[in-house]
C-alpha cells in the first residue's frame, strides 16, 4: 500500500493520524508484521539528545544611537563572530571565553538566552562614516534581539563511533571520561530511536523537511558538514558515522528542557541538542526501516588514545549490547557509558508525537534531495599549486 | 547497619592499628574505602557494618585515641534538574552509585554506595554533580 504527504497531513488536521515513536513500532511490527502495521500506522517519530558540537545561533542585536558596526563581539565574556553585518553575530556552541577558561562557552550563553535570562553584550569598532560610535556595554536577552536562530552546520550523525582507552592515562574527551586501560566504553548514538537510523537512506528527510528541533518547531536547511554515504551498511543501516544534517529553528521558540549547554572536563563546552524527525510511513519499505531495532544496529569500537585520525576498530558492537551497560572487549566485561540521553531521545519522540495528534505539526515533503553519494575529505597539507 | 567514615590522623597515631581494633574488639565488619598518609599525617575512609551499639563504642574509641571521625552521610550530590539522564556518570563509576533505570532510562544515584572518590564529579557534562560542601 501507498500512503501520500497530502493524505497524511490530512489526518493530522482531522486529529485522525496514526502516531507510534520509533520505539513503540518494533514490537507492533514484531507481533502483526510489516504489511498490517503499514496499514495502520501514519507516522512514527524519532529522537534524540546529544552533545552536539557544530551548533551555534545567529543573533541580530538591533541598532544603538549612534549606531555601530561590530567588529569584536562577546557575550558573556565569550567571543562571537561578527564579520557580517553591523549588528549581526554568530555565536557557536563551543567558544570558549575570552580569559581562556573553557568551563564556560557559547553554549551556556545560548542557554541562558533560551531560558530568558540577560546576557551581557560588549561590541567595539573602529568607527566609520555611517557607524560613528566605537564601543557599547549592555545588556540584552531574547526580548531585545530582533532574530535569534540557531543553526547548526552539524547535528544527528547517522551513528557514531564507541570510545575506550587503551593508554596508562585517563583521557578527557568529547566522548567523556576515559577510564585507563580500557576501562569503560562511551557511545553516542540514540540507536533504534535516532532520526537517521530509522530512514537510512534519507528518502523522506531532505532539504525543507520540517523537524522537532529544541522544542521549536525547526527545518533541515541543507547536508550537514562530513555528509558522508560511504560507509558500510549492516541490515541497511551504516556501520559508523555517517550522514548528517544542518538545521534551522528559532532560538525564541526553544526551551532548556531540550537545549542544554554541556561542558566536557579539559576538552570545553558544547551544546546538547535535541532533534526528532516525524518519518511518514509512504509504504512497507518505509515501515521495515522504522522497524529496526538496536541489536541490528552496529557501531565500531575505537581506541581514542590513537591520536589519530585513522583508528583501526576494535571490534564492532551492538547498540542493544552497549545499552545493557556492559561490553566484551578483549575478554573482559566493560561498563559502558551513553554520552546522549536516550531518556530524553524518547521525550522528544514521545512530545513530537504529541503534536502530530493535537494536529499542531504538519509533515512536510522534501524540497530537494541530500547527496546520494558523497566521501569525506581529509586535511591534508598540499603546495598551493596541488590544490589549484 | 552501615555506616561510612572518613577518620583524619595526625602523623605520629599512624602506627597504631586500629582497623584490627575494630575488628577484634567490636567485632565490625571493616571495608577500607580510601586510604593516604603524607607528611601531615593520614586519612582513612571505612564502611563500618555490624551492630547500631557496636559501631558507636568503635567511633568513642576512635575519638579517645585522638583520632578526628567523621560520619559521611552525603558526599556528592547529584541536581536532577540539571541532570540529563546521559549516564556518562554510570561507567566512571568504581562502585556503581549511578545507575540507568531501564524503565524510566533515569540515572539514580545510590548515595549509600558511594565511596567518595569524586571520580564521577569531573565527567557530568551539564554540572550536575557536585561536591556536597558547593552545593
Amino acid at each position: 500500500m501507498k500512503r501520500s504527504y497530502e493524505e497524511i497531513n490530512e489526518k493530522i488536521r482531522n486529529g485522525d493520524a496514526v502516531v507510534l515513536t520509533a520505539e513503540e513500532i518494533i514490537e507492533v511490527v514484531e507481533k502483526e508484521g510489516v504489511e498490517r502495521a503499514t496499514k495502520e500506522v501514519d507516522i512514527v517519530t524519532t529522537g534524540t539528545f546529544g552533545a552536539m558540537c557544530s551548533s551555534g545561533a545567529f543573533l541580530n542585536f538591533g541598532h544603538s544611537e549612534p549606531p555601530i558596526k561590530m567588529i569584536k563581539v562577546t557575550l558573556n565574556e565569550v567571543p562571537a563572530y561578527a564579520g557580517l553585518a553591523a549588528v549581526d553575530a554568530y555565536i557557536g556552541a563551543t567558544e570558549p571565553r575570552e580569559d581562556g577558561s573553557i568551563e564556560y562557552g557559547g553554549a551556556h550563553v545560548i542557554e541562558e538566552l533560551i531560558a530568558g535570562k540577560a546576557v551581557h553584550l560588549r561590541a567595539s569598532s573602529y568607527g566609520t562614516d555611517c557607524y560613528p560610535r566605537k564601543d557599547i556595554d549592555t545588556w540584552v536577552s531574547l526580548k531585545t534581539i530582533n532574530q535569534a536562530y540557531m543553526f547548526n552546520p552539524r547535528n544527528a550523525y547517522q551513528n557514531y563511533g564507541v570510545a575506550t582507552n587503551s593508554s596508562e592515562r585517563t583521557l578527557y574527551t568529547y566522548m567523556g571520561k576515559l577510564l585507563p586501560r580500557y576501562g569503560n566504553v562511551t557511545y553516542s548514538s540514540a540507536g533504534q530511536l535516532s532520526p537517521l537510523m530509522n530512514d537510512p537512506q534519507l528518502r523522506t528527510i531532505g532539504i525543507g523537511t520540517r523537524i522537532f528541533l529544541g522544542g521549536a518547531q525547526g527545518y533541515v536547511a541543507w547536508e550537514g558538514t562530513q555528509f558522508k554515504t560511504n560507509v558500510e551498511a549492516r541490515n541497511g543501516v551504516p556501520t559508523g558515522a555517517s550522514r548528517t544534517l544542518a538545521v534551522i529553528g528559532d532560538l525564541k521558540q526553544m526551551s532548556t528542557d531540550y537545549v542544554r549547554a554541556l561542558s566536557f572536563h579539559k576538552y570545553g563546552p558544547t551544546l546538547g541538542v535535541g532533534v526528532g524527525v516525524p518519518i511518514p510511513i509512504l509504504d512497507e519499505e518505509m515501515m521495515k526501516a522504522v522497524s529496526v531495532r538496536d541489536e541490528q544496529i552496529f557501531a565500531p569500537i575505537l581506541d581514542y588514545s590513537i591520536l589519530s585520525r585513522n583508528k583501526t576498530p576494535i571490534r564492532q558492537v551492538s547498540y542493544a549490547e552497549l545499552r545493557s551497560g556492559k561490553v566484551e572487549l578483549n575478554g573482559r566485561s566493560v561498563k559502558s557509558s551513553s554520552i546522549s540521553s536516550y531518556q530524553k531521545a524518547r521525550q522528544i519522540a514521545e512530545a513530537l508525537k504529541k503534536q502530530l495528534i493535537k494536529g499542531e505539526f504538519l509533515l512536510t515533503e522534501k524540497v530537494a534531495d541530500l547527496p546520494e553519494q558523497k566521501e569525506q575529505l581529509p586535511l591534508d597539507l598540499h603546495s598551493r599549486e596541488e590544490v589549484e | 547497619m552501615l555506616k561510612k567514615y572518613l577518620l583524619t590522623f595526625d602523623p605520629d597515631q599512624v602506627s597504631e592499628p586500629i582497623t584490627f581494633r575494630i575488628v577484634k574488639d567490636f567485632d565490625l565488619m571493616v571495608n577500607i574505602l580510601r586510604a593516604e598518609i603524607d607528611e601531615h599525617g593520614g586519612r582513612l575512609m571505612l564502611g563500618l557494618e555490624g551492630s547500631g551499639p557496636q559501631i558507636q563504642k568503635a567511633v568513642k574509641y576512635l575519638e579517645d585515641a585522638g583520632v578526628q571521625v567523621q560520619e559521611l552521610k552525603e558526599y556528592i550530590r547529584k541536581d536532577d534538574a540539571r541532570c540529563t539522564n546521559c549516564g556518562v556518570c554510570v561507567s566512571v563509576c568504581p562502585v556503581s552509585a549511578y545507575q540507568v533505570d531501564r524503565s524510566t532510562w533515569k540515572v539514580v544515584f545510590h548515595n549509600e554506595k558511594c565511596i567518595a572518590c569524586g571520580m564521577c564529579i569531573d565527567a557530568c557534562p551539564p554540572g550536575a554533580i557536585k561536591l556536597r560542601a558547593q552545593t
